[in-house]
């Protein structure tokens, strides 16, 4: 447990600006831009997204809010919610999919791997404390952040609702889907493992090549031309990008299995257990690990003095 | 295996795009012995210390205090150290994020006694790595393998690129601090003279083979060298010197099996430096090679 903990700390000490400062500073940038968009400074006004106080100017907006039930008052702030939670599903993304095609390929280029294998720690327990930190710490990490931003988010709209004499403060406190932290933690958690055969597909690339990026970007390209030129058919690239989407409601999980809600629901566990898919993408994963392992273990670093 | 064999080696090979790293080397490493791999660059020092530490496959036979450094790595690094390459270790780290790292991973790690050391030093726990010299690295990695508690120490190359004071300190505290005739060290290095005081024993290599073993007591009473009077040059000659080399214009006569009484009577008689017993013995290979 010690040796474990030590190996998580070593990899967070390393990879902190994506794991630690990256969450934060996305949370922050968010939460401003929310703060101002109350106070009338700025507005969002994208193709998909409009955010800007003019719509509480319509007095049937303002009507529909003061009469909406229990259900529809927490269904509107989850949506709300969700939404301002994206770009941190994004960020993570990036900072597990950087993370990683670094993680093997960097101790190879610099070296330390001497000095990491020097102490008794196998290969095997090296890969999966990475796969620990990629799966289940990095999602974690997001947690902290994703709350300060709903909190403020909520704050701001809360005083500006009351303030502005639209609904009373409590209007959205009242309603806040507090429990929706453990499922969104679980949703991001069977996220990661869905998109499993991409992390450990990139996380061989760095533990095998000396150009991880052309060798983690390469061969699926060519899957995907290959498949489309010979077969007219584009399974391939689909299942791809069925994997990569953030969050289980823009489509990362196949349709039949999306939640309604947008962040899976924990009963949405058996669910995925139960999808040929996952097993699928589990068992393709595992070829993957064994990969890793075995080039780790195998690296030849001396040369002929 | 013996009850005291720290390094069984026979028969062990490696190459590397077709070039002989090690051909057919054998070796034998007991426990308290301070054993030093000595030869020219390409001997297949590195090679034959990496074997040891599970870094490369070899083929022949190679244990490793009982245990094959490949099959039973993770058991055998609990109980050996080494220092393989003074510019590895992790530039992005603190040092007391390194020690903090060593104590998680390595059971036999004393963190309270490499802090310790470290006091001694100008090496301060919040410095990343990056920050110190190559000369501080170094006592840094020394002050972590002196705080574990190991049965064989692997040093390859220690002192590559320090400058001499740094030199010094590293084998004088690696003697004084950290050898206690229990365990067992084994260092490959071509600055021979340097070590030449902390040696019990020595292997001359190269081109992958063992050209001589031995421990330096032995080798002190088989090699002496003799510096002749003027008179007594000819003579000398006589004797057939294994190696003749010149030291501030006087000839120097390196010989093998000779007994000290004999050469004592044509001048000055020593054993002879490491440096010189190795230039001698390849000199002798070579002659051999060559015939």
């Amino acid at each position: 447990m010690n040796a474990l903990k030590a190996m998580i700390r070593r990899e967070l000490q390393e990879h902190k600006w994506g794991f630690v400062y990256l969450p934060w500073i996305v949370a922050a940038f968010m939460s401003l831009v929310v703060v101002m968009v109350y106070l009338g400074l700025t507005e969002v006004n994208t193709e998909n997204l409009k955010f800007s106080t003019d719509v509480f100017s319509d007095t049937k907006v303002v009507q529909q809010m003061n009469e909406a039930t229990f259900d529809q008052r927490r269904a509107a702030i989850r949506a709300g919610l969700l939404v301002l939670g994206i770009p941190l599903v994004i960020a993570l993304g990036f900072a597990v999919l950087a993370y990683s095609l670094s993680t093997f390929f960097d101790e190879r280029k610099d070296k330390s791997i001497i000095f990491w294998r020097s102490f008794p720690i196998s290969d095997s327990f090296t890969v999966f404390s990475k796969l620990l930190v990629a799966l289940v710490i990095a999602p974690l990490l997001v947690i902290p952040a994703l709350l300060f931003l709903h909190l403020v988010s909520v704050t701001a709209g809360s005083i500006y609702f009351a303030v502005s004499d639209i609904v009373p403060f409590a209007w959205v406190w009242q309603a806040y889907p507090w429990l929706d932290w453990i499922r969104i933690i679980f949703s991001l958690w069977m996220q990661s493992l869905w998109t499993l055969p991409i992390i450990t597909w990139v996380m061989l690339a760095g533990a095998y090549s000396r150009k991880p990026v052309v060798a983690a970007i390469l061969p699926p390209v060519v899957i995907v031309l290959v498949e489309g030129v010979s077969l007219s058919s584009s399974v391939f690239f689909d299942s791809l990008v069925e994997r990569v989407q953030p969050w289980s409601r823009a489509g990362s999980f196949p349709k039949e299995y999306e939640s309604t809600l947008g962040v899976a629901e924990l009963s949405d566990i058996p669910l995925l257990f139960g999808m040929t898919e996952f097993w699928a993408g589990i068992l393709i994963s595992s070829v993957f690990i064994y990969l890793t392992i075995y080039f780790r273990s195998k690296s030849d670093y001396a040369t002929v003095e | 295996m013996e009850q005291n064999t720290v390094i069984k080696a026979r028969n062990i090979e490696k190459k590397y795009a077709g070039n002989i790293a090690l051909a057919s080397f054998n070796l034998d490493v007991h426990s308290g012995q301070i054993m030093g791999l000595i030869g020219p660059n390409g001997a297949g020092k590195s090679t034959f210390l990496q074997a040891v530490l599970g870094l490369v496959d070899t083929t022949g036979e190679l244990e490793v205090l009982g245990l094959s450094p490949n099959k039973n790595r993770h058991e055998l690094l609990k109980r050996v150290c080494s220092i393989t390459d003074v510019a590895i270790m992790p530039r992005w780290m603190k040092v007391g994020q390194v020690l903090k790292y060593v104590e998680g991973v390595h059971p036999r790690f004393d963190l309270s006694k490499a802090r310790k050391i470290l006091s001694n030093t100008n090496i301060k726990r919040n410095s990343k790595v990056r920050t110190l010299s190559r000369g501080m690295i170094v006592q840094l990695h020394l002050a972590i393998i002196m705080a574990i508690d190991a049965e064989l120490l692997v040093l390859d190359e220690p002192t590559l690129g320090l400058d001499l004071s740094y030199r010094k300190e590293f084998y004088s505290q690696l003697i004084e601090d950290y050898y206690d005739g229990n365990k067992t060290i084994i260092i490959s290095t071509h600055q021979v003279e340097e070590i030449e005081g902390v040696l019990s024993d020595v292997v001359f290599m190269d081109q992958g083979k063992k050209v001589m073993s031995g421990s330096i007591d032995e080798l002190n009473q088989k090699f002496l060298e003799l510096r002749p009077k003027a008179e007594n040059i000819e003579k000398a000659k006589a004797l057939n010197p294994l190696y003749i080399r010149t030291e501030l214009g006087r000839p120097v006569y390196l010989y093998e099996n000779v007994e000290a009484d004999r050469l004592g009577d044509f001048g000055e008689v020593h054993p002879p430096a490491i440096a010189d017993l190795f230039l001698a013995v390849m000199k002798k290979n070579k002659e051999g090679e060559d015939k």
